[in-house]
């Protein structure tokens, strides 16, 4: 770094700090760290994302949050609620929702954006499965990535739990008869979880924890492996514009993907923040606080464990009694079916390059989902079948809206549960075929235009390309350094390229 | 400096030196100006959503203008970087060699691996001492099961909790309010939630205990769990706890006298015993035995026969229950 | 160019300003958490009283509307003329239609007020829509239908501005909710019938349908509510149900869960996903 530069301050720094730890090697390989342009690449950023607003609103809240048990007659501000014997934990939401300055926002905010963090790490999945993209050798981070999947649904319930509203707290009933529901242990688990019988005094201060430490530890520790791991292996990428099996095609890290990525960050941020103020979430001062015997109708959980109660609601009565034991209803929906779906996600790597009999060592070029036809129609079918169980977690609200009787959707969920999910899997399976046989599918028509030669005859030609139409066709080059003198001369950068 | 002889044979030779018109370098907008502009409007909206945001959180909130400035500020802040990056930066494309560190592919060089087996190699001894080493693995487990311990200690056994409620033979049935019930208080096609007299603002007796008490035109009448003795003046009482997963069963449908469960939609007929006659509910509600005393209150013969509540492993057990 | 150079620093101000007036008036706001905290009387739970419902100790007989300013002779005609083809000339049912004779004043006057009677066709659900009767009209046929035989409640008289909202919304939760949802939306029962939503009735209906249980709901006897304690739930229905304090912003229908899921996905994640159909190439 010269001094003479406008940019020397920050220079004289920057070398402070390379007298110490001599970064400027990976400091160098970072910047010029190249990451894929498309869009689809960027899912997992809004997962991201969407975790950091989760986390700095969270902050916010433990601030005003009370997670006790301890029911106490309400004579508060809020009216509604006056003489009613109510919790800490109610009432201190409560007071965050109506009575904090900018507190309603902040926890609008997290409730949102926790639902908005897992609808992203859902889509991000898909587009690692149905591209391939968990292949050989990132089969680690798929598995750290379904498990991250799974602590964020069960941090999410858990922090749905807390405010003991009426709602939730019916949730936490049902929570207890899952962990009942588990042979042999169950009852032994569920009293040592809880404290004792439900509801008890002792679940939301075990819950507290569990939601603004546990598991986000769990979660942020996971998070850095998953990210590191990433960034070590560098991105998969599609196929085109000179990419290979050698190389990453893209934008560097400084400036472009830099300024890109945090936009996106502060525009992710935003758009949570205008669902805070706008649109009302979870008002549990309207829903009133839990007492066991007081339940609503339209009693749900959030979107992403709809699926559970979707199987719940879904499940025949079948319980298996043996002498002086049983296994109730319950467990096969809400134990067993997520017993066999997580592990059975996992393993998804490994268990198509059996089938496939795939043993590349790498993978780093991605399918196209047509490329793929088989792996594509298991993944639309398995989405079928969530997506069933998730409409199905509103049977008595379809009833409701589409005006049919209740006892009628209940039967057509189940058998649709059973029959959809194959008809989807076969459509899909059609479309990637026909699909690939044609090489130019997607693509925007490009018009004919007729010309009249001057001997008189007529010639057929393709229109301009119009700009978006056609990808870059520019060779692609390594990243150039650009000297800032020359920046700061005001005279058109010059670059060269790396010596890397 | 990580010099890799390899990227020589990159298309784009390293020696290459770009011109500064190489379109490679480029915005990716050919109005640059233009979009200079946006990002500055982008900028300054941001800027103005911030002061704006700050004079309203000031004069006391409101959630939705606080909420749509945030949005605005933070928005715009983003909307005019992302348009930065994306638009006035060099478009490339720009390309890195797949390498990892000294090689390109991940798996280590074999004289790497070789390296690390031979430097596990120099505690080979540890490896021979095979009776030392079965030791260590015993007492390291012992010490990893004394942390289950503790976790013994974070509740009771369920033991006979499961079992039984706080009904007891001759409990009066109180509303929630406390007040004890005659048989003229309830209408027919009536129903409220009871408790055990003297339980009823105990949380924990709400949720084991709490039962719905039904009146119904019918009677006398016998039920598939109860005699006609159950149902003095056509009451029927029910836990109301559902058999399925708990939730307390609150809709009751006075025409058809079925009782449904809001959570998932289970339905029981009232006049057979609370038997589930649609969705997931394997089990009836367990019917309170009750009868009317001499004043006219409502009183239990004696606590559910049956335990109360969704499925367990112990559920139906000899052992534990008091109703064996 | 010039002028641009004036930016920042007025910027600078305008932002130190605003912040300076953030902290300085955010001092009060502590204090309001405070004492909105403080207010929470502390009491041993096993002695708490869940709901504050006292023992009714005075007459369980409602106040009721009187009928005396209504005219039986248009009442009587106006019978003849929409009701008797099904329910009979002498109201006592046929094999279309029930009994009438000594349900009371609110009963008839719940059916009739709400449009849910006359049918416009025999054959579909009553459903409430705008009554083809004027409130005195209506009133008169109640009148005439009571004077037929005597029994069944009056038409409850019900003050909202006299109710007490915590009682309310406390009782509203434990009778009510579990049918028509805690925010009054209402939603489908078993074998097509439905609870209704609450958002349309009157405080009278409100509190004709809780004492006379028309259709599938229960009847709550006088027994279960005292009069005070039926007209807090029904203010609990106008002011918490009809006007609901939606603090946060658009209510989303009051469904709770499932249109916030939609929402979040559709609109919070769909928007990002555009932003990223922007940012990114789409080849």
């Amino acid at each position: 770094m010269t001094t003479d530069t406008p940019m020397a301050p920050l220079g004289a720094a920057a070398g402070w700090m390379d007298d110490r730890v001599g970064l400027a090697h990976w400091t160098k390989k970072s910047l010029n760290k190249i990451f894929p342009d498309h869009w689809s690449f960027m899912i997992g950023e809004v997962a991201l994302y969407s975790f950091i607003v989760v986390i700095i609103t969270g902050i916010y809240l433990t601030f005003f949050f009370n997670p006790s048990l301890h029911h106490s007659i309400y004579h508060g501000p809020y009216k509604p609620l006056d003489g009613q014997s109510v919790s800490d934990a109610y009432a201190s939401v409560v007071n965050i929702s109506l009575y904090v300055r900018g507190g309603l926002v902040m926890r609008q905010m997290h409730h949102w954006s926790a639902d908005i963090f897992i609808g992203a790490i859902v889509v991000h999945m898909c587009r690692i499965y149905f591209t391939g993209a968990f292949r050989r050798p990132r089969e680690l981070n798929w598995v750290i990535g379904v498990l991250l999947l799974f602590l964020a649904l069960i941090n999410g319930y858990i922090g749905y739990s807390l405010p003991d509203d009426l709602i939730s707290g019916t949730g936490v009933r049902i929570m207890f008869s899952v962990f009942l529901a588990i042979p042999v242990v169950g009852s032994y688990l569920a009293f040592f979880f809880f404290g004792g019988n439900f509801p008890g005094t002792t679940y939301d201060y075990r819950f507290y924890i569990i939601h603004v430490f546990l598991l986000p530890a769990i979660i942020v520790g996971l998070l850095v492996a998953h990210l590191a791991l990433l960034w070590h292996q560098k991105h998969t990428q599609f196929p085109g514009r000179g990419a290979t099996e050698r190389n990453v095609v893209g934008t560097p890290v400084w400036p472009g993907f830099a300024f890109k990525t945090t936009g996106l960050l502060l525009m992710i941020f935003g758009i949570t923040a205008l669902l805070g103020g706008l649109a009302q979430i979870n008002p549990i001062w309207l829903y009133g606080p839990y007492i066991p015997y007081k339940v609503t109708y339209l009693v749900q959980p959030d979107w992403y464990m709809a699926w559970l109660d979707g199987a719940l609601r879904l499940m025949p009565r079948w319980e298996v009694n043996m002498p002086g034991h049983m296994i109730p209803t319950v467990f096969f929906p809400a134990v067993l079916m997520p017993g066999v779906a997580v592990p059975f996600l996992m393993s998804w790597p490994w268990l198509e390059a059996k089938f496939t009999k795939d043993n590349r060592r790498s993978h780093h070029l991605l399918d196209r989902p047509r490329d793929a036809p088989v792996r594509t129609a298991i993944g639309v079918g398995v989405l079928t079948f969530f997506s069933v169980l998730f409409l199905a977690s509103a049977t008595d609200e379809l009833a409701n809206f589409f005006v049919i009787s209740l006892n009628v959707v209940l039967p057509v969920l189940r058998y649709t549960l059973v029959i959809l999910p194959f008809i989807t899997s076969f459509v899909a399976f059609r479309i990637c075929k026909e699909l690939a046989q044609v090489p130019k599918a997607g693509k925007r028509k490009r018009a004919s235009i007729i010309e009249r030669t001057p001997s008189g005859g007529y010639a057929l030609r393709d229109s301009e390309v119009r700009p978006g139409d056609e990808p870059d066709e520019e060779e692609p080059v390594p990243v150039p350094a650009v000297s800032l003198n020359a920046m700061a001369d005001g005279r058109p950068s010059g670059a060269s390229l790396p010596a890397t | 400096m990580g010099d890799d002889p390899a990227s020589a044979t990159h298309p784009a030779s390293p020696t290459e030196l770009l011109s500064p018109d190489d379109p490679r370098l480029a915005p990716a907008t050919h109005h640059p100006r233009r979009v200079a502009g946006i990002v500055a409007v982008f900028f300054v909206l941001s800027f103005a959503a911030t002061v704006a945001l700050a004079t309203v959180y000031s004069l006391g909130g409101q959630t939705q203008i606080e909420g749509g400035l945030l949005g605005v500020a933070l928005g715009a802040l983003g909307a005019g970087m992302t348009t930065w990056g994306k638009y006035l930066v060099p478009k490339g494309p720009f390309v890195e060699p797949r390498d990892y560190e000294d090689r390109h592919d991940l798996p280590s060089k074999p004289e790497d691996r070789e390296a690390v087996v031979g430097a596990f190699g120099r505690g080979a001894s540890i490896f021979a001492r095979r009776k030392l080493l079965g030791l260590l693995s015993l007492s390291g487990a012992a010490v990893g099961a004394v942390f289950v311990f503790p976790l013994r200690s974070l509740g009771p056994q369920p033991k006979g909790a499961m079992f039984h409620t706080a009904w007891k033979p001759g409990t009066r049935l109180v509303t929630a309010g406390g007040r004890p019930i005659q048989v003229q208080d309830i209408d027919i096609g009536g129903i409220v939630t009871v408790f055990p007299e003297g339980g009823e603002n105990d949380p924990d007796i709400q949720q084991t205990a709490q039962t719905q008490l039904i009146r119904v035109a019918a009677d006398p009448l016998a039920t598939r769990q109860g005699p006609t003795s159950w149902s003095p003046s056509g009451y029927l009482a029910f836990s109301k706890v559902c058999t399925h997963a708990g939730c307390p069963v609150s809709l009751y449908e006075a025409e058809t006298e079925q009782l449904l469960c809001p959570c998932h939609q289970s339905l029981f007929d009232v006049l057979q015993g609370a038997y589930p006659i649609f969705g997931p509910a394997p089990r009836p509600l367990p019917q309170l035995p009750i009868y009317a005393d001499a004043d006219g209150y409502l009183r239990a013969r004696s606590d559910f026969l049956e335990p109360i509540g969704p499925g367990f492993w112990e559920r139906g057990a000899s052992d534990g229950s008091p109703y064996s | 160019m010039t002028r641009l150079r004036l930016l920042p620093p007025l910027a600078l101000l305008a932002f130190s300003a605003s912040v300076g007036l953030t902290f300085f008036a955010s001092s009060s706001q502590a204090q309001a958490s405070a004492t909105a905290r403080s207010t929470l009387t502390p009491v041993t739970s096993a002695t708490a009283p869940t709901t504050s419902t006292p023992a009714p100790t005075t007459s369980t007989t409602p106040s009721t509307l009187s009928l005396a300013p209504y005219s039986l002779e248009d009442g009587q005609a106006l019978f003849a003329a929409s009701c008797a083809s099904c329910h009979g000339a002498d109201a006592t049912g046929s094999s279309r239609a029930p009994n009438l004779v000594g349900l009371g004043p609110a009963t008839i006057d719940f059916w009739v007020s709400s449009g849910r009677m006359p049918l416009s066709k025999p054959s579909v659900e009553p459903e409430p829509k705008p009554s083809p009767f004027s409130p005195p009209e209506q009133l008169d046929i109640v009148k005439y239908v009571s004077s037929l035989g005597p029994g069944g409640p009056g038409i409850p008289d019900v003050n909202v501005a006299k109710g007490n909202l915590g009682d309310g919304f406390s009782l509203f939760v434990t009778n009510c909710a579990g049918c028509h949802a805690v925010g009054g939306v209402g939603d489908a029962l078993s074998n097509g019938l439905s609870a209704p939503s609450l958002f349309f009735a009157t405080p009278t209906q409100v509190a004709e349908a809780i004492e006379t249980g028309p259709a599938s709901m229960p009847r709550f006897s006088s027994f279960q509510f005292s009069p005070a304690q039926l007209n807090d739930i029904v203010a609990y229905v106008v002011k918490g149900i009809q006007h609901p304090r939606d603090k946060g912003g658009d209510g989303l229908g009051h469904i709770g869960p499932i249109t916030e899921g939609l929402v979040a996905l559709f609109l919070g994640l769909g928007s990002m996903l555009g932003i990223l159909y922007w940012i990114g190439d789409r080849a």
